[in-house]
């Protein structure tokens, strides 16, 4: 695969974030000086001398290599060498060094005047000192009493990074990223300790820098959350337990996703420019039969093979090698008063198949201010990001080379797709349909901080989320095949307004730190969608999308425009309260009221609380013997609502409009009627979803922090469980009413262990291996429905069957199947009579597993020798399942004896009649259990020194990372990983796999530059 | 000062935002019609209790419930690739059918979501200051009887309620016949009689009133061993048949096919009918489910096409051949219409685009029509279209001909693409550009020779009258002689009656009633030997009895399901 690398120019950004590099810094601060740009030595204080020295770390002794020693202000900086010794000049005897090393304690050294300046640094207990964002504040790590995971930028996952979802994926215990499709930018579904309900709306509330994100698409068929640019990130926190959620209130019971963005730094100016580029190909192509192969097995099973002599890979000729290139330009820095971090990125990544393209111009600005003898601080963060994504007809294109003949040639004479009489060559359809939108969203918050007394903060966040978008589809006409050319234009504006004012107050005593936070918040959300479409375009080099104008045929049946638009407001009232005592004895409680337009007039407002303790034992007298560096006991009870329900579902609504369903005529001529109807129930009492959660956990650490980890144990029972469901009087408007379902609950119980270990060697060796894993088991009670189903099945013979079924006793995502044992005499497939009435209908379906993984787990490790680094990333899940929803409506026997191409799953029962059927049922039903090797990673550092341009560039950093290189699974079909959305009525459908859009494997190549 | 004034400015803007919100959701999308006269309201408020009505009369709602179960329809797992469907049509074929069918519960949504359109009409009108309103009411309320008078035929039960928001109280048996009809003759007075056939008339009340008492026997006891007609219920038969006939409003097609065509609505035999527009409500789906996918109707359109869904079984099929024999069934014109000349003069195989119609009727044996070959029709060298014999391309199964065979069964051979005989009694919209959409005919719920034959039964049923139920019968045979009408009978008897309705009516979504009433139900045909009583009424959808479950005892399913 790895043909062609690309070099291209990648700065290091992550300098200060790299555990396995082991880059040392060495600050100059100038106390008094108000503006680093100001800093630059003048001609009065030049006194210039030599300050050397060793660095050393302060257990083994060993010296710390590869450091980088630097002047900051000035630029000037030099890295420590094999002997871990450096040398450097300085300017001003009052200067003060900084030393910061990843994975140590940062040590500041003011020269004084001397000549050498030797050093030991010790290894930092970086977890417990450790900030952790945890919403309207942050907390260090060795205070949290909630289950919380904080990821910072050298910890993401690396490749091509279309979301933060993917940054997260395998890094968090509990937390479950699948992506839809191996699309560029494809939905990802997270979810948090699993699904808490049965409806879409279980992903979890994403924050950005204090600004609440509306998970709401944007539009088009990619993922709204791509619109941030991954390299802006510097941290994400996760959320994970009610008592870390509940200060979200109706928003937290699907978990918090927090995500800051990076900013500048005092005393620093840096401007770094990294660029990437990468190769991508189909991973694991599904395995047809070659040309050879089919002239084989088509007459073998009485199939009359029609040969044209060609050898085609049409699953080859839709795909490619696609390039991703990457660019990236930030500069930071600031002075005391002032700190900004700006970012302009593209990222421009073709997609496997054909013609799929997804381009993303993101640009950031965040800045700092601080006024008033620093009492008001002033923050402001402001992302723009234009996305644009073509995407190919990918059904079509994967379904009908997946089952084209490999004996027809992809292309006659003239070059031109070779027209078969049967079917459609995928390549033409490829020419005549394209979806291309196009999104802008802006996203901005000031938040302006002001200390009233010493104790007592005040902060306001003002936040606007704003994005639109226009996508096309557009169909060209065309003669051979004949069709018309149409043209769908769907446009999309959605407008999140935030604004929220909250006080801290904060007390330090010798025995006891109180915080405590009281706040109020108003979220104005506006979503507006409206469609439009024209027919009949002439055959014509134009394309529709340019000329709307050209189409022939706007009729109100095949064109009547269509709309809408919903407003949201919610209102919370939120309070919190963190009490410490002694160090070790630890006390949060929160709560939160929490209002939403979306609820019924019975139930505007709800309350939500959450308490939880926290008791460090390794500070307890008895602890001090025992080699833990912490030992703190978590425990945390409280309750949490989900509100992403639809709008308007708890209005009535009258609707008087000319349409099918609703008009009919009353006169032999003349305009239709607009016809009024009643089409939805008013249910006043509709509230959100309860969410009750308990955790216990435990954080450890070991050699003084070398060994760190933590155990939850979680049990999340959600009730009030919104449904659409029938009304017991069938007699209504309409068939189905929204309603909180009496009694029933999805539980989510499991154990998470997450772990890490780090150690320096000596000579510059250092290694770290880390891994979680997720224990996790969900199950569905007292639902009153025999069966919810979901997953409605797709391809030719196969409507009306339903894949997922939720029943009392099993989880969400289960399959709820007829059991496929074998075949009969006939060679007909045969199922097992549960209820033994001779005949197979529907109430034969059983529950056959679930498509939500038992066990989740990943192993990280690395190593850092020298200027080298690598590092590796492993993630798995296990106990789930995969409907091959493709194999069931393309390989098997039948459709192979008609000239179909299959896999060889078709003719794997040699008893099997060549006039099978394939109904939907357990058949297809297959293991998805998989281990990814998802991330495999080396970087080199290059001395800058010894190329002599270390004045020009401080650092610079070349690696190679391969992205989805091997897949262990049991599973055939494209990738295990996958989630093509077949719901019903808003019910969610897990693990079901219809011509998905295949995964790439990719080679990236980076080189990072800093100034 | 500067300091005072910031904090000020902040302590300002935070009270200024503080300012609660009542979180009144605010509607930005959905209308409620305002500023009508109210003519419009009461145009806007009836027209939904009808516009449900394409939906039921869809081949995937009350065509599959009626038709496929009975001996007139099958549909096998074609070729092992189309019309699986988890299995629902050929549960529904072998009596086999639960709770979970798709049909069923297609059927009973859309059918009790009329139901409750019409209590919201029913309600409402009478605010209204128009003089359409009293009609109106009576319409909204004929319709509400037309939908429950389905719901028991169907379903075994009624639901009463006349309050939106009280719940509905469920009638069976004697007490849901009794509410069907005093409901029908409560609006019977009220009602206009030149509004149809697209809406209810004083005609489609009469009608459906002698639908009604016909079927008495059958609804007040629906699980009977035999049926008892009683004589009352057979008056009324005939007297609703006969102010029918008496009223001079409706005339027997002399053409039968163009009781179906495109123009149908103003074919006078038609009494009640979905009344259908393209550009508004129409659907094609009667007219392309039977058709072949390899056949195209439509010049214009290479994308309309049919889907090799039911045939006629054999056994139906041969309730005409032996009929007819030793002559062809298709010396019955309602049997079958050539329209295509090559079937019968093979060298005529290039036919202008303007005069190409396919086959009505009845189709048979190797099918002919337009060639298709890249998405294109071939086309000879005069710039007409190519007509030529069809084969199987669409299937991948090009030498395959699309010849349809008297066989059709569930077995793999007799499940092929081409197995059994179709039909295309609807005409192939000529609006409908996918085939499946742009619907012109009105479907057919009452029409005239239902009333000739409706009374020739109540005749044989009340006093074994044979004579005039025999006229009765020649009359309907008689009329149709545009062409060659069919042969008079010569005898008439319960047997021979329930054939002729299967000569008159097939498809018409009428089989399995006649099929209960005549005792025919529980026989055995093509791939059907389920003798099961309980499958007369069908099962109450699973979806509805979960709904129902939390008013224990409310809502109870059907017996045996």
């Amino acid at each position: 695969m790895m043909k062609i690398l690309f070099l291209n120019l990648h700065f290091i950004k992550y300098i200060k974030n790299s555990l396995i590099r082991g880059i040392c810094l060495l600050w100059i601060f100038m106390p008094g000086r108000a503006w680093a740009h100001a800093a630059l030595p003048s001609e009065t204080d030049v006194l210039a001398w030599v300050v050397k020295g060793r660095v050393t770390d302060a257990n083994t002794s060993e010296p710390l290599i590869g450091c980088t020693v630097q002047i900051k202000g000035s630029g000037q900086g030099v890295v420590t060498d094999f002997n871990g010794d450096y040398s450097i000049d300085v300017q001003d005897q009052n200067a003060v060094l900084v030393f910061n090393y990843i994975g140590y304690q940062e040590i500041e050294e003011p020269v004084n005047g001397r000549t050498e300046i030797n050093i030991t640094m010790s290894q930092s207990v970086s977890e417990l000192s450790q900030v952790v964002v945890i919403g309207y504040g942050s907390a260090t790590k060795k205070d949290m009493t909630g289950a919380v995971k904080s990821l910072k930028a050298a910890e993401f996952n690396k490749g091509i990074i279309n979301s933060p979802e993917q940054l997260l994926q395998g890094k968090v215990a509990g937390v479950n990223v699948t992506s839809a499709s191996g699309e560029p930018g494809s939905i990802q579904s997270i979810t948090i300790r699993g699904p808490g309900g049965v409806r879409s709306g279980s992903t979890p509330l994403f924050v950005v820098d204090g600004v609440a994100l509306d998970n709401s698409s944007t539009g088009g068929a990619t993922n709204p959350l791509n619109f941030l640019n991954p390299q802006d990130i510097e941290s994400i926190d996760v959320l994970k337990d009610a008592s870390a959620t509940a200060i979200y209130g109706a928003r937290g019971a699907n978990g918090v996703v927090l995500i800051t963005t990076k900013r500048g730094k005092a005393g620093t100016s840096i401007l770094n420019y990294s660029g990437s580029a990468g190769l991508s190909t189909m991973a694991n192509p599904l395995e047809v039969f070659s040309a050879d192969q089919y002239r084989i097995e088509v007459p073998k099973v009485g199939g009359v093979l029609e040969d044209l002599g060609a050898d085609t890979d049409w699953q080859k000729e839709i795909s490619r090698r696609a390039l991703t290139h990457n660019h990236n330009l930030s500069l930071s820095g600031g002075a005391d008063k002032l700190t900004y971090y700006g970012s302009l990125g593209l990222q421009s990544q073709e997609g496997i198949l054909r013609k799929s393209q997804l381009n993303r111009y993101t640009g950031r600005i965040n800045i700092n201010q601080k006024f008033l003898d620093d009492r008001l601080d002033l923050d402001l963060n402001l992302n723009a990001t234009n996305t644009f994504n073509y995407r190919p007809p990918i059904g079509a294109l994967i379904g009908g080379a997946i089952s084209a003949n490999p004996t027809y040639p992809a292309y006659d004479a003239q070059g031109n797709p070779y027209r078969y009489a049967a079917g459609t060559n995928p390549l033409i359809t490829l020419n005549l349909e394209k979806d291309v939108t196009t999104i802008n969203r802006v996203l901005g918050n000031i938040s302006p901080s002001l200390r009233i007394t010493k104790n007592l903060r005040y902060k306001l966040n003002f936040g606007i989320d704003n994005s639109t978008s226009a996508r096309d589809i557009q169909s060209l006409a065309n003669a051979v095949p004949q069709q018309d050319g149409r043209l769908e234009t769907v446009n999309i504006y959605n407008r999140n307004k935030l604004i929220e004012n909250y006080f801290t107050y904060t007390l330090t005593k010798t025995d006891y730190n109180l915080s405590a936070v009281v706040g109020h918040s108003y979220q104005k959300i506006f979503l507006q969608g409206r469609a439009t479409s024209i027919n009949k375009f002439p055959i014509s080099n134009i394309e529709p999308q340019y000329n709307p104008g050209l189409g022939q045929e706007l009729t109100l049946a095949n064109n009547k425009p269509t709309g809408y638009a919903i407003v949201n407001e919610l209102q919370s009232y939120f309070s919190r309260v963190n009490f410490q005592f002694l160090d070790k004895y630890l006390v949060t409680a929160t709560v939160r009221a929490d209002g939403s337009s979306k609820f019924g007039e019975n139930n505007k407002y709800g309350v939500f609380p959450s308490f939880s303790v926290g008791w460090r034992l390794n500070e307890e007298p008895f602890f001090e013997s025992l080699p833990f560096s912490e030992f703190k006991l978590r425990a945390g009870w409280g309750q949490t609502g989900n509100q992403e329900i639809p709008s308007k579902i708890t209005q009535p609504l009258f609707t008087s409009q000319v349409s099918a369903s609703t008009s009919y005529p009353l006169a032999n001529t003349g305009p239709y009627p607009a016809g009024t109807s009643y089409s939805r129930l008013a249910n006043p009492d509709i509230q959100w979803e309860v969410s009750t959660q308990t955790d216990i956990g435990l954080d450890f650490g070991l050699f003084n922090g070398a060994l760190a980890g933590a155990i939850d144990y979680f049990n999340k029972k959600s009730g009030k469980i919104l449904l659409e469901v029938i009304p017991a009087d069938p007699v209504q408007p309409a068939g189905t009413v929204w309603t909180n379902v009496a009694d029933m609950t999805v539980t989510n119980s499991g154990l998470e262990l997450d772990l890490q270990y780090r150690k320096t060697l000596t000579r510059g060796l250092s290694y770290y291996l880390g891994g979680n894993i997720t224990f996790i088991q969900n199950n569905v009670e007292n639902s009153p429905y025999t069966v919810i189903p979901s997953g409605s099945a797709s391809g030719s013979g196969l409507t009306s069957a339903t894949i997922n079924g939720y029943v009392n006793g099993n989880p969400i995502g289960t399959f709820f199947l007829k059991e496929y044992i074998g075949l009969d005499d006939k060679g007909l497939s045969r199922f097992r009579d549960v209820d033994q009435d001779g005949i197979i209908t529907d109430k034969d379906r059983v529950a056959l597993g679930s498509a939500l993984p038992k066990q989740m787990f990943n192993l990280n490790g690395g190593f850092s020798w020298k200027a080298f680094d690598f590092s590796a990333n492993l993630n798995g899940v296990s106990g789930n399942k995969v409907y091959d929803n493709t194999a069931n409506s393309n390989f098997y026997k039948l459709r192979l004896s008609k000239g179909i191409n299959t896999t060889a799953e078709a003719i794997a029962e040699p008893k099997e009649s060549i006039n099978n059927s394939a109904p939907v049922s357990s058949r297809y039903l297959k293991d998805g259990s998989f281990v990814r090797l998802n991330n495999l990673s080396l970087g080199y550092q290059i001395n800058t020194e010894k190329l002599g341009i270390r004045k020009w560039v401080s650092a610079l950093r070349v690696s190679l990372t391969g992205e989805n290189l091997l897949l262990w699974t049991k599973y055939d079909g494209y990738d295990p990983e996958v989630n093509t959305d077949r719901n019903i009525n808003g019910v969610n459908s897990y693990g079901i796999d219809y011509l998905s859009y295949p995964k790439a494997k990719s080679f990236i190549f980076s080189l990072n530059l800093t100034l | 000062m500067k300091k005072k004034l910031i904090a000020l400015f902040f302590l300002n803007f935070l009270f200024l935002t503080w300012s609660c919100t009542d979180l009144d959701e605010e509607i930005l999308d959905e209308t409620n019609a305002s500023g009508l006269t109210d003519k419009q309201a009461a145009d806007g408020i009836l027209a939904p209790v009808y516009a449900r009505l394409p939906d039921v009369f869809l081949h995937t709602a009350y065509f599959a419930i009626q038709e496929i179960t009975t001996d007139e329809a099958i549909l096998p797992y074609r070729g092992g690739t189309d019309w699986g469907d988890n299995g629902i049509y050929i549960e529904l074929h072998k009596h086999t059918y639960t709770s979970t069918n798709a049909n069923v519960r297609n059927t009973w949504n859309v059918v009790l979501q009329g139901i409750s359109r019409a209590i919201t009409a029913i309600n409402s009108l009478p605010s209204l200051n128009d003089p359409s309103v009293n009609t109106y009411i009576a319409e909204a309320r004929g319709m509400r009887a037309y939908y429950s008078m389905l719901t028991l035929d169907l379903f075994g039960l009624v639901f009463v309620k006349d309050d939106l928001g009280a719940t509905s109280k469920i009638l069976r048996g004697t007490e849901a016949f009794n509410y069907v009809r005093d409901e029908f003759l409560a609006v019977e007075p009220q009602l206009d009689p030149s509004v149809g056939p697209g809406r209810l008339s004083k005609g489609a009340v009469w009608g459906l009133l002698a639908r009604l008492y016909l079927n008495g026997a059958v609804y007040r006891a629906p699980y009977s061993a035999t049926f008892a007609f009683p004589q009352e219920d057979m008056d009324k038969v005939i007297e609703y048949c006969d102010k029918i006939i008496g009223s001079n409003l409706y005339t027997l097609s002399r053409d039968y096919f163009s009781i179906f065509n495109d123009e149908n609505h103003t074919n006078k035999e038609l009494i009640f009918a979905v009344d259908q527009r393209a550009d508004l409500n129409g659907h094609n789906r009667l007219a392309y489910f039977s058709l072949s996918g390899d056949q195209f109707p439509l010049p214009a359109f290479p994308a309309a096409n049919g889907t090799d869904g039911p045939g006629i079984t054999s056994d139906f099929y041969q309730t005409w051949a032996q009929a007819y024999a030793p002559a062809d069934p298709s010396v019955d014109p309602r049997f079958y219409q050539q329209n295509l000349s090559i079937y019968s003069n093979p060298a005529d195989s290039c036919v202008d685009g303007a005069s190409f119609r396919i086959n009505r009727g009845i189709l048979r044996g190797q099918q002919y029509g337009l060639i298709r070959r890249n998405g294109v029709f071939l086309k000879c060298a005069d710039g007409k279209f190519k007509v030529g014999p069809l084969f199987h391309d669409t299937r991948n199964k090009p030498t395959l001909a699309v010849d349809f065979t008297e066989r059709i069964d569930f077995t793999v051979e007799g499940s092929n693409y081409n197995t059994g005989y179709r039909v295309e009694k609807y005409e192939f919209s000529k609006k409908s550009a996918s085939g499946r959409n742009f619907g012109e005919a009105d479907i057919v719920i009452v029409r005239l020779a239902d009333i000739y034959l409706m009374r020739a039964e109540a005749k044989l049923r009340k006093s074994g009258d044979a004579a005039s139920a025999l006229a009765d019968v020649n009359t309907v045979r008689a009329s149709r002689n545009l062409t060659t009408p069919p042969p008079a009978l010569t005898s008439m008897s319960l047997d021979l009656l329930y054939r002729e309705r299967g000569f008159e009516f097939y498809w018409e979504m009428l089989r399995r009633t006649d099929m209960i009433r005549f005792g025919k139900y529980e026989g055995t045909w093509t791939e059907k030997d389920n003798t099961d009583k309980n499958k007369r009424v069908f099962p109450i959808p699973q979806t509805a009895i979960d709904g129902a479950s939390n008013i224990p005892g409310y809502l109870v399913q059907n017996p045996g399901y």
